[in-house]
């Protein structure tokens, strides 16, 4: 409900428009506004992509490092097997050829034995 | 801004009584709707989100000039008009503007709202927060003691 006014209140109306501001009033608040902040480096697509693919590039060669490392373990590991049963074969051949020599000589010195008797 | 500058820095002014001050505060005020724009949706609700934080900035800033306004109620209980230097567009508006700084900042900002922003006291009620029975009575009762000081002070008003 719109309130009816006397003289007195449309003269205060009157005398209550509004003022003119300061000269340079907007200027001094824009001078405020903080300027827009530039976005962190990371935060922009291309750098952020670029982190995320270095990550992604670093995990993988990782892996590959770990994966070329596991491989030569293994293949010195397995030439060490494979050392270790051309020692064992010698060895054993050794062995056997002392083991052979012996009966050799044995039989001969049975047979030498008989043929005295 | 430029189409809402003068308002916000007319409630300031006319609630505080200083230039500078009012200023500070228009400039925060505009600082806050810069931050606050995204929320708000046409012209209309800028114009009363400006109006409502202007005064309620505006009376924060009275309240903390605790020692000022301890002066201003007493030269009010004296019913000496309070004479803040101000730069005014007309005479009779500083004359007016003087008068209004002399009422309680409740009722000041009451008559503000209906006389120079032209609410009526239902939209004062739900841009303060104040019942509708106390606009009202903060209206009669402004309007009352500024009738009496301008017919001692303003002879212009001495027909009222």
């Amino acid at each position: 409900m719109v309130e009816p006014m006397d003289d007195f209140e449309r003269e205060l109306r009157e005398q209550l428009q509004v003022r003119r501001v300061p000269e340079g009033f907007a200027d001094r608040v824009m001078a405020r506004i903080p300027a827009p902040r530039p976005s962190r480096w990371f935060w922009q697509p291309v750098w952020r992509w670029a982190v995320v693919a270095a990550v992604v590039a670093a995990m993988v060669a990782g892996g590959l490092e770990r994966e070329h490392e596991r491989r030569i373990e293994g293949e010195r590991a397995r030439e060490q097997v494979l050392l270790a049963l051309r020692i064992t074969g010698s060895t054993l051949r050794e062995v056997q050829q002392k083991v052979n020599a012996g009966g050799d000589e044995q039989n001969s010195d049975s047979a030498a034995g008989a043929g005295a008797r | 801004m430029e189409r809402h500058q003068a308002r916000v820095f007319s409630i300031a002014f006319r609630i505080l009584g200083e230039s500078c001050a009012a200023e500070e505060v228009a400039q925060d005020v505009f600082l806050e709707l810069y931050r606050s724009l995204a929320r708000l949706e046409s012209d209309e609700h800028v114009k009363a989100w400006l109006r409502r934080v202007a005064c309620h900035r505006a009376t924060d800033a009275l309240r903390r000039r605790a020692v000022r306004a301890d002066m201003a109620a007493e030269e009010f209980k004296d019913g000496v008009s309070v004479v803040p230097v101000v730069r005014s567009d007309s005479p009779l508006m500083n004359r007016v503007e003087q008068l209004l700084l002399t009422l309680p900042p409740a009722q000041r900002s009451v008559l503000l709202l209906r006389y120079q922003e032209d609410l009526e006291p239902e939209d004062i009620a739900i841009e303060t927060g104040m019942p509708l029975a106390t606009v009202r009575s903060h209206l009669q009762r402004g309007l009352k003691l500024l009738r009496e000081k301008a017919q001692r002070t303003l002879k212009e008003y001495s027909r009222g």
